[in-house]
């Protein structure tokens, strides 16, 4: 069964004389546990899309159905409680709550879901020590480097228990060897709670590890390859 | 909650020193405000204490006396308004007084004064007169003489042992008239009450307007134990009095010291009005700050899960704890600047003393410590720092959490 279902989604934006179509007619299934990256050259319409899928955008014209729920018809409100319960992020640039420790940070969302304490004690030691960040859980973000700020990033996504998990341009700030380690954690964590990923990427090491390459370009998907890896 | 007060602490302290300059405002806006306050509305009530030390709380007339302070508006003591002043809880003191116009005259100088019949003993224990007499005796119960201020003595040319001789209009048509020797001299801070009082003892006083009965008065001054309680007595009187008497309240006999604050409060309001708006400008300059600053970190917790309304929660929760910190410290540091100086009053020097004592008033500087000035005070600058919380309300309400993630 399809997790994410788009049908005919168009984004158009207004701001010049000439209205453009960011995201121009997308038809797209994607199945749990995933492991895609949508790739394309900038202004290509990957990051509008990827808003759009998780609920921080809605489309101008066509419809997205998570498991059935159509995004169009939740309210502001409703769609924030839709992002918590259902979708889990990792962003480019970390974006941890600084005034917050690792351990509290990856607590976060689960405090919101109003998951009891004890439960999200337990997933926290879990997911840290699965990242491998579970001996620096009460380090605030600034004293972490990039890619281990990213693993927490991780482990915060996975916390909520989402059904997916949207992560755009994870690795642009990233070393090699730390994007290496970050895609090889992102691949386990699939593979151990069949957590569907979808990235937004440049980068070719992310593209080798994906099972699935969506090409977009001028806003409209071009190639769908399936991978066995 | 614990989480999102968590959030709030960590976020003020995260720029500590930005922090500690917002609540140095909210600390000196206090502190000024109430230092101003304070010393205002204390010199307000050392100008009305010492009016009400002269005329009392309440006066007890002759119906419509007030209005028209004529001889022919004085009434005789009875017993029945002896009985209604015993009988009404809260007085501590009553001063029963003749006052009349007349001429005074001495050799071939003459001068229209005020003469004022009262109990010596009473007196002297409410105003302290005997502590003014500069030259000779002040009144005692058995002589049939007068005292006078320094500046009427100078005046007529007189001195202690003359006679002076009084004549005006006497009660009910008759001409008052006598010759009273002078005991002593006084000196009193107000220049126009040296140059027209004339002092005597109360029997003397009704004797000489009206020989042919006792008990003549003009009104009579009623202290309170509790000044609050003023309307509860003045009705209670006024109920056992009956219609033919009137209880003026101080802020009746006073009402030129009255409108003199009250004109010189505006201008204090004024002066306050200036200093919150200044003080909400700068708390609101640096919550705007803070929320611009962190509209991305919004956008992220919007976009993880986080309602709008717990964000702004998490700024009110920031705002009321600058605020409080503010109005903490600002009150621990203002309030016993404010008790030392309501203890030991500025005194005034100059022009501003002389200005003092023309009125009768002690040339210093109290502070006021009521407790409705640091509850207001403190209200005011409280609610001034919540206010600006309505900016991170709006902001957080409609802002776009992909345009602020770009940013």
């Amino acid at each position: 069964m399809s997790i994410i279902e788009t049908k005919g989604v168009y984004k158009t934006y207004n701001t010049t004389k000439v209205p453009v179509n960011a995201v121009n007619g997308v038809d797209l299934k994607i199945e749990e546990g995933e492991f895609t990256a949508i790739v394309g050259p900038s202004g290509s319409g990957k990051t509008t899309l990827l808003n759009m899928l998780s609920g921080l955008d809605l489309p101008t014209r066509g419809d997205i159905f998570i498991e059935n729920t159509n995004l169009k018809g939740l309210s502001s409100s409703q769609l924030i409680d839709f992002r918590l319960n259902n979708i889990g992020f990792v962003f480019q640039a970390y974006n941890l709550i600084p005034v917050l420790t690792v351990k509290e940070n990856t607590e976060f969302i689960m405090f919101l879901q109003k998951v009891p304490k004890r439960e999200r004690q337990k997933r926290v030691k879990e997911l840290l020590g699965a990242v491998g960040i579970g001996d620096k859980m009460d380090y605030k973000p600034s004293q972490l480097s990039g890619g281990q700020q990213q693993r927490v990033a991780v482990a915060r996504a996975l916390a909520s228990r989402p059904k997916y998990i949207i992560a755009d341009e994870p690795t642009a700030n990233l070393d090699s060897v730390s994007t290496s380690e970050l895609l090889e954690l992102m691949a386990q964590m699939n593979k151990k709670y069949n957590t569907t990923f979808i990235f937004a990427t440049h980068d070719q090491r992310v593209m080798d590890k994906a099972r699935r390459i969506l090409t977009i370009e001028d806003g409209k998907i071009l190639k769908d390859e399936q991978f066995d890896r | 909650m614990k989480t999102l007060i968590k959030i709030a602490w960590r976020n003020l302290w995260r720029n500590r020193r930005r922090t500690l300059l917002t609540v140095a405002s909210v600390v000196l806006a206090l502190v000024l405000a109430l230092f101003m306050r304070s010393m205002q509305l204390g010199s307000y009530e050392q100008m009305i204490k010492a009016g009400v030390n002269q005329v009392g709380y309440l006066q007890i007339h002759s119906k419509g006396y007030w209005e028209e302070q004529s001889i022919d508006r004085a009434f005789f003591d009875k017993d029945s308004i002896d009985a209604a002043l015993k009988s009404t809880s809260g007085i501590s003191k009553t001063l029963p007084f003749l006052q009349t116009f007349s001429l005074a005259s001495y050799g071939n100088l003459t001068k229209g004064v005020l003469v004022d019949g009262i109990k010596p003993d009473k007196e002297d224990s409410q105003t302290n007169l005997s502590g003014k007499i500069v030259k000779g005796d002040y009144l005692t119960k058995s002589e049939h003489s007068v005292i006078i201020g320094d500046k009427l003595a100078q005046y007529l040319k007189m001195d202690v042992g003359d006679s002076l001789v009084l004549i005006g209009q006497g009660f009910r048509g008759i001409t008052a008239y006598g010759i009273y020797p002078i005991s002593g001299i006084f000196h009193l801070p107000s220049l126009q009450m040296n140059s027209q009082l004339v002092y005597m003892n109360l029997k003397d006083a009704q004797a000489f307007v009206y020989p042919y009965q006792e008990g003549l008065l003009t009104g009579i001054s009623v202290f309170l134990n509790d000044p609050d309680h003023l309307p509860q007595v003045k009705k209670s009187l006024l109920t056992k009095l009956g219609k033919h008497y009137e209880a003026t309240s101080w802020k009746v006999m006073l009402s030129d010291i009255l409108q003199a604050i009250e004109v010189d409060n505006v201008s204090g309001e004024l002066m306050l009005f200036i200093l919150y708006i200044v003080v909400a400008f700068s708390i609101f300059s640096t919550i705007l700050m803070m929320t611009m600053e962190r509209s991305k970190q919004y956008s992220v917790m919007i976009s993880v899960g986080m309602q709008r309304w717990q964000l702004v929660l998490v700024s009110m929760i920031e705002t009321v704890i600058i605020s409080l910190l503010g109005v903490l410290i600002g009150l621990l540091i203002i309030s016993p600047v404010l008790y030392y100086f309501h203890e030991n009053p500025i005194p005034l020097a100059g022009s501003m003393a002389d200005l003092y004592l023309q009125f009768n008033i002690k040339p210093v500087l109290p502070f006021s410590v009521k407790p409705h000035i640091f509850a207001s005070q403190t209200t005011i600058i409280f609610i001034l720092s919540l206010v600006s919380v309505l900016y991170p309300v709006v902001f957080i309400s409609r802002f776009n959490i992909l345009n602020a993630s770009r940013h």
